[in-house]
């Protein structure tokens, strides 16, 4: 027994239907394009593709893949200080990534305050600084500089040791994480670390942190 | 319900998965409009095709415990970030209203957050997130609070897409797709209450809701709404009302697809990428995630299961395998099922070994979609059971 429809009806239906089917097929492909490694296809339609998936249906599923990441990264901060008699003073490092990790130790549900927000901030200025020289590129390498100091800056306040805060500087230490025991590889050992330039800090940068 | 368990071709499982049907029967007793020649398809597999197409939303069920999960899953993480509401997405966020407008007029991304500044207007959307997402986890004005649900989600996690992680982006995507099921058919409130219609407060709010801001899209589901209710009650009976249930099961079909669709290119992706990887083939993988310093709640566990050769092996090899073939076993239900079972397992043990339990109640909630009916039917039938054995108790 099958449904029977005036024909308006039918028509309407028939009309849905194929624009519903073929948008779904061409959705998923696009997807599916977007997803699958740089080819003849997808290179040929960037525009068409990007302009499907961004901004609101952006893919990233390589989890742990290829390989998972090897290497522990951690960022520290330290700052430049001014005191009354315009002496300047250096403080210590400030080991912002392990303040995320002890936050995160035996907390069965930690928050993405601690998880990802200076870890994928990290990512987000590594992405947009590819030289490893300090140079930004184009207006997101700005933003990422400035976000990364704010989010230093909102676990240092304004003022370290009772003075306030002239410059920060930041340091990316990389431990790689050793192989198995039962593996025969040789790792380097210890903590390799790359230092910024100092980035002067104003009351500008504050806004709205504290 | 007997009957259901010894149902095992594919056929019966669409059969069966269809469920109750909202609005009324199509197949009997609908008058066709006056001087209209009928138009009748011949009777074969396209026009029964046609049929299960149009005449009713398919997996009733699934699409309704892929609703609870993500609700659920939502709700948990708004609740459990509730302390660090303002940083992550509020005023007090390191990506100051500056940053995100700068980024939003590159990326036209969606968020209401962008409408007002300040901390009133945040705290408003937030809670807001929190009662939407409960009420469509209940499943109470599943259309309105859909839509609720999609805005929130969208508008906190554009507001700082630097603090999500593959849970948020999942949660994203299916909130987009969820809002063009029919998800509520069952296990919902609005399951209950069917056929008393009204809710012209709730559209009328909304409405005023979105005058505040910039016209937009947001105004297509609203007077979808509102076309819904004139049909409804001016022609109760008539061919059109049929067509636009029509219409809503088809839409509900291939959101149901693109939901599938999108579940089996997680997969696929994930898997895929792998095998390229010399980690992977060398099968120590796991051993390296479970040694990052994010990711280590436990590091006694942790170090444990990292440091065994054959758990390592089989989880780097176990993994592969599974992801890659899951898609190909989508033709076969038992090895389908049994892969399901595998991933979620695994799932569960990546919420508590790697600290990431919404990610992983997302990633459970979307395998959630190939679910079995009659799986999801015992779960309920379990359910019912609890709650009236809870009730006895509760009054004796």
């Amino acid at each position: 027994m099958v449904r029977t429809w005036s024909l308006p009806a039918l028509a309407v239906l028939c009309a849905a239907a194929a624009l519903l089917l073929g948008g779904s097929v061409v959705f998923l492909a696009a997807l599916f394009l977007q997803s699958a490694p740089p080819n003849v296809l997808s290179q040929r339609y960037q525009a068409q593709l990007n302009g499907i998936v961004y901004p609101e249906f952006e893919q990233n599923w390589k989890l742990f893949a290829p390989n998972p990441l090897q290497q522990n990264i951690s960022v520290d901060a330290r700052v430049q200080t001014i005191s009354d008699g315009g002496r300047v003073h250096t403080r210590d490092w400030v080991g912002l990534t392990a303040q995320d990790i002890a936050a995160i130790r035996h907390n069965p549900a930690p928050s993405h305050v601690d998880q990802n927000l200076l870890r994928r901030a990290w990512d987000f200025y590594d992405s947009t600084h590819p030289a490893q020289d300090g140079v930004a590129v184009g207006e997101r390498g700005k933003s990422a500089e400035e976000y990364l100091k704010r989010i230093a800056l909102q676990r240092f306040g304004r003022t370290a040791g009772g003075e306030r805060i002239l410059q920060i500087q930041f340091r990316e230490g990389t431990a790689t994480i050793a192989p198995p025991s039962w593996s025969q590889e040789k790792v380097p050992t210890g903590i390799g670390y790359r230092e910024l330039a100092w980035w002067p800090v104003d009351e500008d940068d504050y806004r709205g942190l504290l | 319900m007997t009957e259901v368990h010894r149902a095992q071709d594919d056929e019966t499982e669409l059969r069966r998965t269809a469920g109750p049907r909202s609005g009324p029967p199509l197949l009997s007793g609908i008058p066709r409009q006056p001087g209209t020649p009928p138009a009748a398809l011949p009777p074969g597999r396209f026009a029964r095709a046609f049929e299960l197409f149009t005449g009713r939303a398919v997996g009733p069920y699934q699409a309704a415990v892929v609703r609870i999960g993500f609700g659920l899953a939502w709700t948990g993480f708004l609740l459990r970030e509730w302390p660090n509401r303002r940083v992550l997405y509020g005023d007090r966020s390191p990506w100051s209203d500056e940053l995100a407008a700068r980024l939003l007029a590159e990326n036209h991304a969606f968020t209401v957050l962008s409408w007002h500044h300040g901390r009133l207007w945040f705290e408003l959307v937030y809670h807001l997130a929190i009662v939407a997402a409960v009420l469509f986890t209940l499943g109470w004005r599943t259309r309105a609070s859909g839509v609720l649900f999609l805005v929130t989600v969208l508008s906190l996690q554009n507001r700082n897409v630097f603090v999500g992680d593959g849970g948020d982006n999942v949660i994203h995507l299916m909130a987009v797709y969820l809002v063009f099921t029919r998800c509520a058919q069952v296990w919902s409130l609005d399951a209950r209450r069917r056929g008393s219609g009204g809710g012209v407060w709730l559209w009328v709010l909304l409405g005023l809701a979105l005058l505040t801001g910039p016209p937009g899209l947001l105004w297509v589901p609203w007077a979808v709404a509102a076309l819904w209710w004139i049909v409804n009650r001016r022609y109760p009976n008539g061919e059109w009302r049929d067509v636009l249930d029509a219409l809503a099961n088809m839409l509900h079909n291939c959101a149901m697809l693109v939901i599938a669709g999108q579940v089996v290119l997680i997969y696929s992706t994930a898997g895929w990428y792998k095998v390229q990887g010399s980690r992977w083939q060398d099968g120590t993988a796991p051993h390296y995630p479970l040694h990052l310093d994010y990711f280590t709640p436990w590091p006694w566990l942790s170090g444990v299961l990292g440091a065994s050769l054959p758990a390592v092996f089989l989880l780097s090899y176990g993994t592969v395998i599974v992801q890659v073939a899951f898609p190909f076993t989508l033709a076969n239900r038992r090895v389908k099922n049994v892969l399901l079972a595998l991933m979620m397992v695994e799932h569960a043990g990546i919420a508590v070994t790697l600290g990431l339990p919404f990610f992983s109640l997302t990633m459970i909630a979307a395998d959630a979609v190939f679910l079995p009916t009659s799986a999801l039917l015992w779960v309920g039938r379990a359910g019912r059971g609890l709650r009236r054995r809870w009730r006895r108790t509760a009054l004796s």
